[in-house]
């Protein structure tokens, strides 16, 4: 083996190193204890009969629930196009101001999706003004007319869309 | 190369004392796959050039050792999670080619290495196999039957890999830098 081999080797194992990766993986089924619930087999029609009536009532329930909204940036909406996820969370603000959006839902996503034993230990808030750094994520349009901005400040988070790879604003 | 000297040791110590590994007991796979899993989903990564991938696959590979682990030979389990890992790799490459051919699309969200980027071009530029072979060989220091052995092909062919791709990428280097 060569200079040049050597030199390659110590390049891959380096350029593996550099790549993310997770320190524990994903809850394991070993790590649930399955129980085990005895029943008399003479439930077994009422447990169908709850069974279909709670699948009923949650159809009834989340088709009241769940309203789709149109992504900000999609073709036909206000902003199609405007790519905010290359800017800065105020460089968004100070564009969808100039743009009829003075009020802003800023939803600020931050801590560490992969800390504690992979569980993540994360937060979500909502604020008036938009946060210091952080990747625009675009959003929708809310029912009172204010959009609602998306800023993922996590561990390990990245841009979306055009800007993927750009370092965190 | 020390980590997959300790993945053999993991349980090879109880092969060598004649006993067998507990392959019954739950907590006895979690212990032995749980410090591997951040060298797969690496290892991924660059097979298959998403990190979002990666770690998809390296679930999976982990879902399927824990339902395959009562037949798992107890000699090196970074190896045999590589070669679960590597394989859905495969399987996984092959569904997004069929559905970037199917869509006209381009490959979404490639990871890139701002530190290396003419090895990593390099590297991209490798099928995934040899990309493997190379890495099992060069990064784990696997010898080429055992490689061969993981990826379910002839041992010739993995030297072939092996030889095809260094001289690949020392072209391909050597070119970036003059």
């Amino acid at each position: 083996m060569n200079d040049i081999d050597l030199d390659l080797d110590r390049r891959l194992a380096a350029l593996e190193a550099r790549a993310q990766g997770r320190d524990d993986p994903p809850g394991l089924p070993a790590a649930r204890r399955r129980r085990r619930v005895a029943v008399p087999i003479a439930l077994a029609p009422v447990l169908v009969l709850v069974l279909v009536a709670t699948v009923a009532a949650g159809a009834v329930v989340v088709r009241g629930l769940v309203t789709a909204r149109e992504g900000i940036e999609n073709p036909g909406q206000p902003l199609a196009g405007a790519q905010l996820e290359c800017t800065t969370p105020r460089e968004a603000a100070a564009f969808l101001a100039a743009h009829g959006y003075p009020d802003i839902v800023w939803q600020v996503e931050a801590g560490n999706p992969t800390a504690n034993g992979g569980r993540g230990e994360t937060t979500s808030t909502q604020q008036a003004t938009p946060p210091e750094h952080g990747y625009v994520i675009p959003g929708s349009i809310l029912d009172d007319g204010r959009p609602i901005m998306v800023i993922d400040q996590r561990v390990g988070a990245s841009g979306v869309g055009a800007c993927y790879g750009m370092p965190m604003p | 190369m020390t980590e997959r000297l300790a993945s053999r040791s993991i349980l090879a110590k109880s092969a060598a004392r004649g006993e067998a590994a507990d392959l019954a007991d739950p907590r006895a796979f979690e212990t032995a796959v749980r410090p591997h899993y951040a060298s797969l989903v690496r290892r991924l990564v660059l097979v298959l050039g998403d990190e979002n991938d990666a770690q998809d696959v390296a679930q999976d590979a982990y879902l399927k050792a824990f339902r395959s682990w009562a037949r798992f030979d107890g000699v090196d389990v970074r190896a045999w999670l590589y070669t679960i890992g590597l394989r859905l790799a495969f399987n996984q490459l092959r569904r997004r080619h069929r559905w970037l051919a199917a869509l006209q699309r381009v490959e979404p969200r490639p990871w890139r290495d701002p530190s290396d980027p003419d090895l990593w071009a390099a590297i991209r530029g490798l099928d995934a196999r040899t990309r493997s072979a190379l890495l099992l060989s060069v990064v784990d220091g696997y010898t080429h039957a055992e490689i061969a052995r993981m990826l379910s092909v002839p041992e010739g062919t993995v030297s072939s890999w092996i030889s095809r791709g260094r001289a690949t990428l020392r072209n391909e280097l050597r070119q970036c830098e003059g």
